[in-house]
């Protein structure tokens, strides 16, 4: 009972069909709900509860990707796949190298895959070899998050230091973008790094101890710079919107103008983790996960329907 | 009447008859012949046939006189005229003629009549007897009846049958030759018999009941010969106690004891001999004995109907009382009821468990042992079927000092939930519940205070079972009890050593040490430069007021038996807050911390992800925690540990909030590897020895 109260989530995903989610928690385990169901209409207080946990690290499992067959995840110092077929049996994709320490990121492009961890470098790894391809270093601090431009094949890194780096496509050209300039998102008393990207063709949002801000990347300017009180952790793009988790127990909407919508209240006093299950139309859901052992799952967004637990 | 007219006309007939021959015989003085006229005999010879037509002829004659009469007077004759005369004097004879015709007409009515009145007399003269004669058989006949019923009393003996009769009496009762033909004569035997075989048993009889007399007299003496040897006896056992104590054997005190137990219920019973099993076994430290008042417990033991008569008795008085005053009695009665019910048995058991000292490395400096006493007080109450149990600790040192401790060795409370959620506030007997409505007590709570706390596992001691839905077991089961003593003795030597060790702690955490034992030392880095300020003890009250805390209240991780204390750890200008839910169960379960930091604005658990990192660190680990068995350092190793974490916290801020860049409060001096890590940016809380750095776990 004592796990349960000290339990944080820190990552989700959900399966290629969609039904099901899995979360990966501080202690290591990962934990599988069954959506269906959860959203079914007869559903008991069972189905808000996983159909299956295991451990699948020693430390906590930072980072949860759902690849066409495949579960991947991430925890201190090594990457994991699981069959999503058979989920208990793990097959252990490569342990990264110890000086990365833990990995807080990964990411999925083409047949790579890229990792950011605490070695303050990013690492390309071919899927099919599982050999590392190349080492992309810069940053001074450990990597928080990755983000794609898939058109043109970039990737973005946020760090501890508070560097957004760009890297370019093939030669891995970086463009670093400075935080330190536009007054307006700087926070001193939170501090500089950068904790949550995301990005949609030209615009990028990202946000930690600065303000969530969004950025247009052809002129490298922030737009509009949000007014939200906590450091934000996990913010993405869904349609005309914008919805950030962080600080603060609560998920929030913005607009691209830069207000804040609404902000739907939810169970942990901290949110760590926002996912939307868009591969499935019956199962359209938004679940937020954070500092507790509760998962917020949003059929409409704008409330928050049930919550599943570990 | 008949009798009458008889007589009348007998008198007339004699009359008649006597007149006549008196008359004849009047004229016939003179006249020597003699000629009697009797009128009845001429009767006799008369025929009336021709009588009635003498009677119609004459009729005639004198219808034709008479119309010749009137012929002749109408023809003018005159007066006395001779035919007229002629005629007359013929019709004078014609009436004589009528005349004696219907005297002989009347007289042979008469005749008849008496003829038949005799006939009928001598009828009903028959008629009478013939009555009579017919009372009298019948009379007979009843008698004969009578006699024929009359069931004499010899009857009614069992007589010996007929062939045992002849084969065993002696022939001059017997009488063969006259009994063989005469029944009477046999049955009269047979009974002659039977009287002289029951005067001979009934002196047998007698004679018996002499020698049972005389037997009964023996027995008594001997019996006074027993008796007089039983004070011999007693001096004896005197003389021999010195040799006994002498010995170490203390058969007297051991007899003693039993004779007292045997008085006892039968739960105390099965708790007695089973402590004192397991104390003779297993643990030298445990002393059973009994105490209070054996006569009322033999009386109670009394046979059930004298209690009985009592009660109706008592019963029919009390309804007269009631019935008279009414309205007075009905509270006092209820409380009467109650009083009885809650009755406790007069004896009761007391165990004592002796507690080797308890180590303590107080002040850093100084090993402290700590002996103490824990006394537990065994009631039965007997209507409710239920065991109790008061306690008490006696310690060998002084226990002062630690105010916040006060609680830990209150004796309502020391054996709260000795096992999980045995609160011992209710019954744990369900049948009670119906009794408790018949009198009125709501909840058995109120009286728990006074008649001691009616745990589960004292009633499983006592060997008395109680399932939820299911009847109550009968009597008390020894099995039961001795499968659960190790454990419960185990439990309670535990409780004690853990309360003790608690109230020594205390007494060193409010002079603001911290104490850590050398075994511990591992744990933490040498130098820990937040200290505890303060240690207080807090109310269920004080503690649900908390802000920082709902979300253990919430998860339902506190009860109100349970312990609250607030410590309070300062470094600088920075003060945490810690609120601390002791289980009574401590050190089984991890007492549950939660934590409230005022530095540069207020940050609890709850909003900083820091500060739920470090209460995990100091709840979760109680592996790590726990130091040497059996584990009473716990608390205070979690207090350290969280002055260590709190160092960590401060040293690795790194922000200032005002904006500027002055010099930081607090200077780095952990060594830590990174001091962040993941998305939350978490600190390193975990402490790595020998080589003294911190990490993340």
């Amino acid at each position: 009972m004592g796990k349960l109260l000290h339990m944080s989530v820190f990552s989700q995903s959900f399966s290629p069909c969609g039904r099901f989610l899995a979360a990966g928690n501080n202690y290591g385990e990962i934990a599988v709900f069954s959506l269906s169901a959860a959203l079914s209409p007869d559903a008991t207080d069972m189905s808000q509860k996983p159909i299956l946990t295991f451990t699948a690290h020693e430390g906590p499992v930072f980072m949860l990707l759902s690849t066409d067959t495949h579960l991947l995840s991430a925890g201190n110092g090594e990457i994991s796949a699981w069959s999503w077929v058979e989920l208990t049996k793990r097959v252990v994709l490569r342990v990264v190298p110890s000086i990365c320490h833990f990995v807080t990121f990964i990411v999925f492009q083409d047949n790579s895959l890229i990792v950011g961890g605490g070695d303050n470098n990013i690492h390309i790894m071919d899927m099919e070899t599982g050999i590392f391809k190349s080492v992309l270093q810069g940053h001074t601090d450990y990597i928080h998050c990755l983000a794609l431009k898939e058109r043109e094949g970039e990737i973005l890194s946020g760090g501890e230091d508070g560097a957004v780096r760009i890297w370019g496509p093939i030669t891995y050209i970086f463009l670093v973008i400075n935080f330190f300039l536009p007054e307006e998102c700087t926070r001193p008393q939170f501090g500089k790094w950068i904790s949550c990207l995301a990005t949609d063709s030209d615009w990028m949002l990202c946000g930690g101890g600065p303000s969530l801000s969004l950025w247009h990347l052809r002129s490298m300017s922030p737009t509009s710079v949000f007014p939200l009180a906590g450091c934000q952790r996990d913010a993405m793009f869904y349609q005309d919107m914008i919805l950030a988790v962080g600080e603060g127990p609560h998920v929030s909407h913005c607009l691209l103008g830069g207000s804040v919508k609404a902000q739907i209240p939810c169970t942990s006093p901290s949110l760590n983790t926002l996912a939307l299950n868009l591969s499935s139309t019956e199962h359209r859901v938004m679940t937020v996960a954070g500092s507790s052992d509760q998962i917020d799952v949003f059929t409409n967004f704008s409330y928050r329907a049930f919550s599943l637990s570990f | 009447m008949s009798s009458d007219t008889l007589k009348k006309r007998k008198a007339k007939v004699i009359r008649s008859d006597g007149g006549t021959p008196e008359n004849k015989r009047g004229r016939a003085e003179g006249e020597q012949d003699v000629r009697v006229y009797n009128e009845e005999v001429e009767l006799e010879g008369r025929d009336p046939e021709q009588d009635y037509v003498l009677y119609k002829s004459t009729c005639e004659a004198l219808a034709k006189l008479m119309a010749e009469i009137q012929e002749l007077k109408a023809n003018g004759a005159k007066e006395g005229s001779e035919e007229v005369e002629e005629r007359r004097r013929q019709g004078c004879v014609h009436f004589v003629t009528l005349k004696k015709l219907n005297r002989l007409a009347h007289m042979r009515l008469k005749k008849g009549r008496d003829q038949t009145h005799e006939a009928k007399q001598r009828v009903d003269v028959l008629h009478l007897q013939l009555q009579n004669l017919l009372y009298e058989v019948m009379h007979l006949q009843k008698e004969i009846g009578k006699c024929l019923e009359f069931k004499s009393q010899h009857e009614e003996i069992e007589l010996v049958s007929v062939d045992e009769f002849l084969k065993e009496a002696p022939a001059e009762i017997s009488r063969p030759h006259l009994t063989k033909e005469d029944p009477h004569q046999l049955t009269l035997a047979r009974l002659d018999w039977e009287l002289e075989q029951r005067k001979r048993l009934a002196e047998q009889y007698k004679s018996s009941l002499c020698s049972k007399e005389k037997i009964l007299k023996g027995i008594e003496l001997k019996k006074e010969y027993l008796g007089s040897l039983q004070p011999g006896l007693q001096a004896i056992m005197q003389a021999s106690l010195p040799v006994q104590e002498y010995l170490s054997m203390p058969f007297e005190h051991v007899q003693k004891q039993a004779e007292v137990a045997r008085h006892l219920p039968p739960p105390l019973y099965v708790l007695f001999v089973q402590a004192n099993a397991y104390g003779q076994a297993f643990d030298k430290n445990l002393t059973v004995s009994i105490s209070g008042d054996v006569d009322e417990a033999k009386a109670l033991s009394r046979p059930p109907e004298d209690s009985q008569d009592d009660e109706s008795d008592s019963d029919a008085e009390e309804e007269q009382q009631n019935t008279k005053r009414r309205r007075a009695t009905v509270g006092v009665q209820l409380d009467d009821k109650r009083k009885e019910m809650l009755k406790r048995h007069p004896l009761s058991l007391c165990i004592d468990l002796k507690c080797k000292g308890v180590q303590f490395y107080l002040f850093c400096v100084m090993h402290v042992n700590l002996n103490g006493v824990l006394h537990l007080f065994f009631y039965y109450l007997m209507n409710l079927n239920i065991l109790t149990v008061k306690a008490k600790v006696s310690t060998s040192a002084d226990l002062s000092g630690a105010i916040s401790a006060g609680e830990l060795l209150n004796s309502e409370s020391l054996l709260n939930c000795l096992y999980a959620s045995d609160h011992g506030q209710e019954t744990p007997n369900p049948g009670n519940r119906y009794q408790f409505d018949k009198v009125g007590i709501t909840t058995f709570a109120d009286y728990v205070s006074e008649l001691g706390h009616p745990y589960n596992w004292v009633q499983s001691l006592g060997g008395l079972q109680f399932f939820g839905d299911a009847p109550q077991t009968e009597g008390a089961q020894s099995s039961l009890s001795a499968s659960h003593m190790e454990a419960t003795m185990k439990l309670l030597r535990g409780r004690l050593q853990s309360r003790l060790a608690l109230h020594k702690q205390f007494s060193s955490l409010e002079h603001s040490i911290v104490p850590v034992s050398s075994e511990c030392q591992h744990l933490f880095p040498a130098k820990v430069v937040s200290r505890l300020a303060r240690w207080t003890m807090m109310s269920y009250q004080e503690f649900m007021e908390l802000s920082f805390v709902q979300h253990v209240v919430k998860a339902g991780l506190m009860k109100e038996t349970d312990l609250f204390f607030m410590a309070t750890v300062e470094r600088g200008t920075a003060r945490l807050q810690a609120a601390v839910v002791l289980n009574p169960r401590y050190p089984e379960i991890t007492p549950l911390f939660s934590l409230s930091l005022l530095w540069k604005g207020e940050r609890s658990g709850r909003t900083d992800d820091n500060l739920r990192a470090m209460e995990s660190e100091v709840n979760v680990f109680k592996s790590e925690l726990q130091g040497p068995r059996p584990g009473l350092q716990l608390l205070t190793n979690q207090i350290q540990r969280l002055c260590m974490c709190l160092d960590v916290y401060l040293e690795t801020e790194s922000q200032v909030s005002d904006g500027s860049e002055g010099p930081r409060e607090f200077p780095r001096e952990k060594m830590c590897l990174r001091t962040a890590r993941g998305p939350n940016r978490l600190k390193p809380f975990k402490y790595n020895h020998p080589q003294g750095f911190f990490s993340h776990r």
